[in-house]
């Protein structure tokens, strides 16, 4: 399958925010551009405390900036409100977290269900759990899953309303090598078969590789950005 | 300073104060109705013996027809006899200005020479008779305050068959008529029905009983047995037609109280068992929560050294505060619900001072078992808590194990959606916290049906009972049993429409060795006014020999339909006859046997007399035909349907109307609390899962949905289970008070279901709103980055 042709899917512009915490002003973002395209592989590096997961939050839908300008398809989100956000989320985005947060008392297809049930134009939750290699295992509840195939469950989640963007936030944090490669491997080739634009943050400067371009944060800006001529696929990865 | 547990308590406790409250307050309501009737009996049970003692309550009562003075002599040298008050009693009609309906005074004498040595007068105002005066009276406080008398006035009395003015001296009570009401009246008409007491003489002349007495109270020596006393007053008083003596159980009044308390004993004990059950579920589930998410923090207090007793103590003292929370307010709810309820008990008993007092050792004791209650219910939790060792503690809990639920194992649920399935499974996967969470709210429920269907009761009552069964408008009898022509005499009274006779003669019925003292009523065969139906609404005709009870009676005898009872008749000839039980009816207010009206003319071994008859009246000559009837001196007592319902529902309908208010807001409590804890648990337990239903797109409302619709169907389930439990209560309670004097029957109407329904429904959407607007808060990106 022929990804579609490049557009711009996310412009940001002077991207800051500011958390109040008690009596302390923290900064958590400190002035971000960037331009995402779709089909695009980014992959956020960072330590703790640079900012990533607030870009991401900010990205996703999930928070707005104090400050600053953020297009999604030319579409505002600067200043969205609770029902936009929401809109955003359930129909544009799929997100994927370190801890799997599936539902417990919900089989795996049933936990997709949840998602194709409410969006537009999803995909089969059968469909989607074949993607990520899961189709036999999806009456199967979380509890039955290994740690990799709950997250993987929870791709299946997230893609199964073919966003145009996947937002992971340390997908593979709570998983051993091998198993995060699989989960990896799942995520690439979402991003090549349907063109869906991947942003992953990570701390695991490992991942870098298989992106086509990885920025690394620090202190809330943008401090360098790498393109790589070719990607590596997830399998080869090591870390 | 406190101890760094002790703050740690203080703190978590003011993190969760609304389901600290909520909780509490569920426990506050079993504990407040236990203070409440636990001071409200040692109110009306300190009063009462006070005022006995201070005003020497006779224990032995007893009427008979004639008998002279010096037969109240030979009473009182009986053995065990401490003091015998012999004294004239007749009841004679007033003629109130502005008041249609002839009124009863109800006169007892009280000696010219000598204070009164039992059942002796509280003097509210004014002052007793003069020793000399004929035509003076004290007059009954309730009755004086219905119509307005006060000492100085004077009424217009009819005293056999000749107008005279008495002049009230003063404003009394007595011990004797603290309930104050007419023989076999279950409620106080004290606009129509007033004691009277007069000098010895005064009453004594006017109905020719002078040096003679018609009625007497003795007053045993303490210790002494009264049952043979009885026997033997009864043995000498054959002769004069004594009536029958019977001690203070049997006394109207004092029966009328004791129901009274026995029904409080009932509620004191039942609702604290109720509320409590539910309210130490609600500390099990809310400390089983606590624990859960303290789970490090329980292995962090164990490596640093603390034991395990400190550990287990410092969670028993969450449900502790709880405990002590819920005593204070139940002792102040308890103190201000009673003080408010001694008022309604002033509708119906008559004391000269009740005041509320409060039962502080009921406090003690609510506090004791509602800790043994939290402590019990608890205990599994902390338990558990406690026995964890800390390494393992550390770790977080492992993942929770779901099946599919029983519904979807047998096929019931093909389309059904996620949200719905999470809510049959997670229902299924904690079974015993469902079940309390509907017990609680069906408890809520219940609690709104009782007071409905017993105003429902009351409704039937008054229609029913007082439009199908008794048709009269006006129950009228002659002083003296008068010819059968009488009848004519009545119904040629301006006005009346129909006229039937009606014969009442004093009798006592045995049945092995219990015994009734009542009146049988004799009705002609055909008798249409005054209806005899059965539970089943049935008309239960007057057999030709044989007699016909209430259901009351035939159970306090131990009797049933085709046996023999023995009929004594304590006047006239006194005959004595075995009469076999015919039929059974339904009433609703103290105990009634009827026989054909020719039947008991036979056992009476005389002609064709009538005591008086049943009435109706062309409502246009209402008053020319009260006018006549007063002016009539043949005519003794007359009652009228409309005025004891008027009373009925002065009474009755306004002490139900408190209830009605108090239960309400207990139910409302209850469901509050009930969902609202049941919802904080759950928006607790389950904000991961709702942190990423919002995340991946769902809205605020179908996130709430997701929550709540758990809840709902408890609630829908908890609904028809209430409505039986209410029944069962209502039941229960109806039970409880249905005494000799009163019962009830039980009646839900569709009205009292469907207001109980909306009432817990509209509670549960309250606290639905408010767990709404906790969930609007929920931190989403913090609740899924966290581990669980």
């Amino acid at each position: 399958m022929q990804p579609p042709p490049a557009r711009v899917v996310f412009e940001a512009r002077g991207l800051r925010k500011v958390y109040h915490t008690g009596e302390l002003d923290v900064v958590a973002l400190h002035g971000v551009d960037l331009d995402f395209s779709s089909g695009e592989l980014v992959v956020l590096l960072g330590a703790s405390g640079s900012g990533k997961s607030t870009l991401l939050n900010i990205l996703g839908g999930l928070d707005v900036p104090t400050a600053g300008q953020l297009r999604y398809k030319g579409w505002d989100l600067t200043d969205g409100t609770e029902r936009t956000l929401t809109l955003f989320r359930r129909n544009c985005v799929g997100f994927v977290f370190q801890f799997y947060n599936l539902i417990p008392s919900l089989t795996a297809r049933e936990n997709v269900a949840l998602i194709t049930e409410i969006a537009p134009n999803p995909m089969r939750p059968e469909e989607a759990l074949e993607i990520v290699g899961l189709g036999h295992r999806m009456d199967h509840f979380p509890s039955q899953l290994s740690g990799g195939e709950q997250q993987r469950v929870a791709i299946a989640r997230a893609i199964a309303k073919r966003p145009e963007v996947l937002l992971c936030d340390e997908p593979t944090g709570a998983l051993d090598i091998s198993t995060g490669i699989t989960v990896l491997e799942a995520v690439e080739r979402i991003n090549r078969e349907l063109g869906t634009l991947t942003v992953i943050i990570t701390h695991n400067a490992a991942m870098a590789e298989m992106a086509d371009r990885v920025l690394h944060l620090k202190d809330g800006q943008i401090v360098k950005t790498r393109h790589n001529e070719v990607r590596l696929p997830a399998n080869e990865l090591q870390w | 300073m406190l101890p760094p547990l002790d703050r740690k308590l203080i703190r978590d406790l003011s993190r969760m104060k609304g389901q600290v409250v909520a909780v509490s307050l569920v426990m506050a309501c079993g504990l407040a109705m236990m203070i409440m009737t636990r001071s409200l009996i040692l109110t009306l049970e300190g009063t009462r013996d006070a005022y006995y003692q201070q005003h020497r309550m006779a224990d032995v009562f007893g009427s008979l027809k004639r008998a002279p003075l010096s037969v109240a002599e030979q009473i009182a040298r009986l053995p065990g006899i401490a003091a015998v008050e012999p004294r004239v009693v007749m009841d004679a009609t007033l003629d109130l200005e502005g008041v249609d309906e002839p009124s009863t005074a109800h006169l007892v004498s009280i000696p010219d020479d000598r204070p009164v040595t039992l059942n002796k007068l509280f003097i509210r105002s004014g002052r007793m008779p003069a020793s000399d005066a004929r035509n003076e009276a004290i007059v009954s406080e309730a009755f004086a305050l219905a119509n307005g008398l006060k000492a100085g006035d004077s009424v217009t009395a009819i005293i056999n068959g000749r107008r005279d003015r008495l002049f009230i001296t003063g404003i009394g009570l007595s011990p004797e008529f603290v309930f104050e009401a007419r023989a076999g009246e279950t409620l106080p008409d004290n606009k129509r029905f007033g004691v009277f007491w007069m000098n010895y003489r005064a009453i004594a002349v006017a109905y020719g009983l002078d040096g003679a007495f018609n009625d007497f109270c003795v007053d045993i020596a303490p210790g002494t047995n009264a049952e043979p006393i009885l026997q033997e007053i009864d043995r000498l008083l054959e002769v004069y037609g004594g009536f029958g003596a019977h001690t203070r159980r049997d006394h109207a009044s004092a029966a009328r109280l004791d129901d009274e308390l026995r029904v409080l004993y009932a509620l004191s004990v039942a609702y604290p068992v109720v509320f409590l059950s539910v309210a130490a579920f609600m500390v099990n589930a809310l400390l089983s929560r606590i624990i859960r998410l303290q789970r490090e923090q329980i292995a962090q207090m164990k490596a640093l050294g603390y034991s395990s007793w400190d550990v287990g103590w410092h969670y028993l003292k969450f449900a502790f505060v709880i405990v002590f929370l819920g005593t204070v307010m139940g002792a102040f709810a308890g103190r201000f619900m009673g003080d408010g309820l001694v008022h309604m008990y002033t509708l119906f008993f008559k004391f000269p001072t009740l005041n509320f007092t409060m039962d502080w050792s009921a406090t003690g004791l609510a506090l004791g078992v509602s800790a043994f209650a939290c402590a019990s219910g608890v205990a599994s939790v902390v338990w558990q808590a406690v026995k964890l060792p800390p390494a393992e503690a550390m770790r977080p809990e492992p993942p929770v194990d779901f099946k599919p639920s029983l519904m979807e194992r047998m096929g019931l649920t093909r389309g059904f959606s996620p949200a719905f399935r999470m809510a049959l499974r997670n229902i299924e996967r904690k079974p015993v916290q469902a079940a309390f969470t509907v017990a609680g709210l069906a408890l809520a429920t219940g609690l709104m049906v009782l007071p409905g269907s017993m105003a429902d009761s009351i409704d039937h009552i008054l229609t029913y009972q007082w439009n199908d069964v008794q048709r009269q408008d006006v129950v009228a009898f002659l002083r003296e049993p008068g010819s059968a022509g009488a009848i004519n005499d009545l119904e040629n009274l301006p006005g009346v429409i129909r006229a039937e006779p009606l014969r009442a003669v004093n009798a006592r019925i045995r049945y092995g060795h219990v015994s009734r003292k009542l009146a049988i009523t004799g009705m002609p065969k055909n008798a249409d006014l005054n209806r005899l139906l059965d539970a089943s609404g049935k008309l239960v005709a007057l057999p030709e020999e044989g007699i016909v009870m209430s259901d009351k009676l035939a159970e306090i005898l131990g009797a049933k339909m085709g046996d023999l009872v023995s009929v004594e008749v304590i006047e006239g000839r006194r005959t004595k006859r075995l009469v076999p039980i015919r039929g059974l009816i339904e009433d609703f207010s103290g105990v009634a046997a009827y026989m054909d009206i020719d039947a008991l003319r036979r056992l009476m071994l005389e002609g064709e007399t009538i005591s008086g008859g049943y009435l109706t009246v062309d409502k246009t000559m209402w008053s020319t035909f009260m006018r006549e009837i007063k002016d009539t001196p043949r005519i003794a007592i007359v009652l009228v349907k409309k005025d004891q319902l008027a009373a009925f529902r002065n009474t009755t309908g306004e002490s139900i109307g408190i209830i009605q208010k108090l239960y309400l807001t207990l139910a409302v409590i209850v469901a509050f609390g009930v969902v609202y804890n049941s919802a904080r648990i759950a928006l607790s337990e389950r904000s991961r899962d709702l942190a990423t239903l919002r995340v991946v797109g769902f809205t605020q409302r179908e996130v709430g949905s997701v929550l709540l619709g758990e809840l709902s169907l408890l609630v829908l389930i908890a609904l028809p289970i209430g409505l039986l439990f209410g029944r069962q209560l209502a039941a229960f309670i109806i039970n409880a008070i249905s005494t000799e004097t009163i019962r009830m029957p039980l009646v839900i109407s569709s009205f009292t279901m469907a207001n109980s329904i909306m009432v817990v429904l509209l509670a549960a959407l309250a606290s639905f709103i408010v767990v709404g607007r906790m969930l609007k808060k929920l931190d989403l990106v913090g609740v899924l980055k966290a581990r669980d």
